[in-house]
């Protein structure tokens, strides 16, 4: 395969196929996504897309086939080396994923320390970001005392505080009203247009409505659909 | 880096203040009685050379034996074994020791039917079981009792010597799966949050350092715990062993020394061996 080409690709899929106790969740998957695009991947429930996004950042290990993301094979590296991978995806977690014992500011600065901002940097720019998403005057409750659309915003103030490049959103609208969706659909978008690649799993079609972008649509396991929304 | 381990050790210790509280007076214990034993041995390290001090055994020669026969005798027994001393008693003491030494012949050394008594000669010898070897000969008559007080008394400090080490280790031993224990807890508390922390890129060794942070704060409090446990200890025994005209154990400088850095270092290598078998074990998952 030529690095060139490889690079090019902000994700590439070769063959992927993903089974649990013998019962195949993706199946064959071959898929390439440029640096700076933008994704909707959607499907019924079961179809995969959740799957396919640990895949990506390598929380879950392919059954066959390759994982590549940022030119590098994700199911064959260390530790350290996922790690570094890792900094370079903002992912925006279903189930949140948040410390329990920390602040909503300190969440997000926590990350962000360990990318290598100085503390006043790391207040800084989290400060920003919360503000953004309107969750500013929430920066010292603990993510215990807040709603699930507040934990939500919190969870994507952390994947975009560092400004990755690629973000991975599992249902990021899940816990939001239209206004919030909308809302973050922008940001999203202006995320985007500053040379982030995106790929957002969601069943919610009035967000593929919103904005036309490159849409995949799982079933059963396959990409049954690749183009823009509607079909 | 550094900082933010300090930062996130501190806040693990401040959520557990009490617990490890706990831990280091739990680890403070092996280790104190560790630094005890360990004084014990080196105490008693000096008198285990009494074991190997020589033993004068007392050989009974043939009545019969001239001057000239005996003298041959005893340079046949210093040509043979060189690292024997051999002397022949006095006639003066001869009876006095003939009585201490082979009460048997009581009966011979008194009143009027009184007889010439036998030589007797004293061989101070390193194995003394050797000496038992010269009744087979025609010269010897009998061979006297080998026992030895000091050499008893090195023996038994031997036996406490190597006692007090294997104890030390098997104390140090229970430290260390003590703090293994607790880190191993702690980890698994934390589970969720480690995995989170995974997954947004942070570094294997930025998720341990606070760990090692939090466990390296109460290991340094175990170790000038257990110094003060141990100098209690060595000094209750002090009183028994001036009682017994012994000098009284003291606690070096070394063991102070090893006793704070065995906690710190300890819990140091509990948590990291802790760590890396989670991270292992997720990693099989």
């Amino acid at each position: 395969m030529n690095f060139c080409t490889l690079f090019s690709h902000m994700i590439r899929l070769r063959n992927l196929t993903k089974a649990y106790d013998g019962r195949r969740i993706l199946r064959g998957l071959d898929l390439h996504v440029e640096t700076g695009e933008f994704i909707f991947l959607t499907g019924a429930s079961g179809a995969g897309k959740s799957t396919l996004l640990k895949l990506l950042y390598a929380n879950e290990q392919p059954s066959e086939g390759q994982v590549w993301v940022a030119g590098e094979r994700v199911d064959l590296l260390s530790r350290n080396k996922l790690a570094h991978l890792r900094r370079k995806i903002g992912v925006i977690f279903q189930d949140f994923k948040l410390l329990r014992h920390k602040t909503v500011l300190e969440n997000i600065t926590f990350v962000l320390r360990f990318h290598g901002l100085t503390s006043r940097d790391a207040h800084r720019r989290a400060y920003q970001v919360l503000k953004r998403l309107g969750l500013h005057h929430r920066q010292s409750a603990l993510p215990e005392v807040l709603s699930g659309g507040e934990q939500q915003r919190v969870a994507i103030a952390r994947a975009l505080a560092y400004q990755p490049r690629l973000i991975l959103a599992d249902e990021p609208t899940g816990n939001l009203d239209a206004d919030l969706a909308g809302e973050l659909l922008s940001l999203l978008c202006d995320i985007n247009y500053q040379g982030a690649t995106v790929l957002v799993a969601t069943h919610d079609h009035s967000l593929l409505e919103a904005l036309p972008a490159r849409t995949l649509v799982l079933h059963q396991g396959r990409i049954e659909y690749d183009g823009s929304w509607p079909p | 880096m550094i900082a933010q381990a300090f930062r996130e050790g501190s806040a693990l210790l401040r959520r557990r203040a009490g617990v490890s509280f706990v831990l280091a007076l739990s680890l403070a214990v092996p280790l104190s009685l560790a630094g005890f034993t360990a004084s014990l041995g080196l105490w008693s390290g000096p008198l285990t050379t009494l074991e190997s001090e020589k033993v004068v055994v007392r050989v009974l020669l043939h009545p019969r034996m001239d001057e000239a026969q005996r003298k041959q005798w005893l340079e046949d027994q210093r040509r043979t074994h060189p690292d024997w001393i051999l002397s022949e008693v006095p006639k003066e003491i001869l009876a006095e020791r003939l009585r201490i030494w082979f009460p048997y012949l009581e009966d011979l050394l008194k009143g009027e039917n009184a007889v010439e008594l036998p030589p007797l000669v004293e061989v101070q010898a390193p194995r003394p079981e050797e000496v038992d070897a010269l009744s087979d000969g025609p010269a010897v008559i009998a061979v006297g009792p080998k026992s030895s007080v000091h050499r008893a008394l090195g023996r038994g400090a031997k036996t406490l010597v190597g006692l007090a080490t294997m104890l030390s280790v098997v104390l140090l031993a229970s430290a260390f799966i003590l703090a293994a224990t607790w880190i191993h807890l702690e980890v698994y508390r934390h589970a969720e949050e480690i995995s989170i922390m995974r997954l947004v890129g942070v570094t294997e060794s930025a998720i341990r350092s606070p760990f090692v942070v939090a466990a390296a704060v109460p290991g340094i409090g175990a170790g000038v715990a257990s110094v003060l446990g141990t100098l209690y200890l060595v000094s209750s025994v002090e009183d028994v062993a001036i009682r017994f005209g012994l000098h009284p154990p003291v606690v070096p400088p070394w063991i102070v020394a090893i006793e704070i850095s065995a906690g710190f270092l300890l819990s140091i290598l509990a948590a990291v061996v802790t760590l890396v078998r989670h991270a292992r074990s997720e990693e099989g998952e």
